[in-house]
């Protein structure tokens, strides 16, 4: 049997790797890929939208829209969660009787995490700061910096408990910001709008505030990747609190 | 300075080896940790070391800006890697998982 799996996989690679002679050669300018807007974008991104890394400028400028609605994504699938998962009940209905000296208590009791988690915790929160205001100029941005938000919360969610972690950010706050979030990017657009531009054209910004067309579209890629930011890190905190806790939001799990 | 890089990583390619070797054979979760932790932690540094002195072998600014923050990352594998094993052993034992002894199945 081991060796009849050995050879399906192996046939499976087999085929794989065969496929892959279909494959365009490398920087071929006839593939579909590099054909259409691919050029427009590395000669005229840097003059158009005044942004040095063209990945942000396409994923900030041309195609901010799309950005937005993957937040929403994000934000709907917190929502999910906390609709399906979340009850009323509390540790004492779905436990009747819980033992006080339960050896699957598995609460953060330890010196050597606790202590290791609060000196990285700070560090980790700096990092993403870090990449989530760099995504301008080099590789990184909201959903980056979001998620290691996000991991930095967990990391004292499990090296504490959850008490601990609701004292730092409760249920309500979290549901506030991952909306806070959606309401910055769509508001960034909203007051585009009001110069008579397009929907998320930056270039009103610059106008309203008086700016030049670069330092314009730098502030508001910050701004709309702050809102990505904000979002990112609340879902993913309340999916973390939701599934930890069989949707009590409570400690002993 | 090339042939202090190249023995630092191949020193640590082999207590990479020396992990990999252990954890594949030793019996149950506490030996397979041990030798995950100690061996992982080992092998790492060395290989950053190493990396940290092929970058600097030009000896300019920003080549030694480069070494001085794989560096800082050596700290923090230095310091996150043993916590990770002790945190992993703390749950086993409070899971109530015994330890092997001579005799016992493989796990």
């Amino acid at each position: 049997m081991k060796k009849l799996t050995l050879a399906a996989v192996v046939i499976a690679g087999l085929l794989l790797a065969l496929t892959t002679l279909d494959f365009p050669r490398w920087g071929d300018p006839q593939t579909p890929a590099s054909m259409h807007v691919s050029a427009r974008f590395i000669e005229k991104s840097l003059e158009e939208m005044a942004t040095p890394n063209i990945v942000t400028a396409v994923l900030g400028d041309y195609r901010a829209f799309d950005t937005m609605l993957e937040t929403i994504v994000v934000f709907t699938a917190g929502l999910a969660c906390f609709f399906i998962l979340r009850t009323r009940m509390t540790r004492e209905d779905l436990e009747p009787a819980a033992p006080e000296n339960d050896p699957l208590d598995l609460a953060g009791e330890d010196l050597v995490i606790k202590t290791v988690a609060r000196t990285f915790i700070p560090l980790i929160q700096l990092f993403g700061l870090y990449v989530l205001a760099h995504g301008h100029y080099s590789p990184g941005g909201g959903f980056q910096g979001g998620v290691i938000f996000a991991a930095a919360y967990i990391l004292l969610a499990v090296s504490h408990d959850m008490k601990t972690a609701l004292r730092h950010m409760s249920e309500r706050a979290s549901h506030l910001l991952s909306a806070a979030g959606v309401l910055l990017f769509a508001g960034i657009g909203v007051i585009c709008m009001t110069n008579g531009v397009n929907f998320l054209d930056y270039g009103g910004l610059a106008g309203i505030l008086g700016m030049s067309l670069a330092t314009g579209h730098s502030f508001a890629i910050l701004l709309i990747e702050s809102g990505v930011a904000l979002t990112v890190t609340a879902a993913l905190i309340m999916i973390f609190k939701l599934l930890s806790s069989h949707g009590t939001v409570q400690e002993g799990f | 300075m090339e042939t202090i890089a190249v023995i630092f990583i191949l020193t640590g390619l082999l207590f990479d080896l020396g992990g990999t070797i252990g954890i594949l054979r030793l019996p149950d979760v506490y030996t397979r940790l041990h030798m995950a932790g100690k061996l992982d932690t080992l092998g790492s540094l060395c290989l950053l070391l190493g990396l940290a002195v092929v970058n600097a072998i030009p000896l300019g600014t920003a080549e030694l800006f480069v070494s001085g923050k794989i560096l800082l990352i050596l700290i923090l594998v230095f310091i996150t890697s043993p916590t990770a094993t002790h945190a992993m052993v703390d749950a086993g034992i409070k899971a109530g998982l015994t330890p092997w002894r001579k005799g016992d199945m493989r796990r």
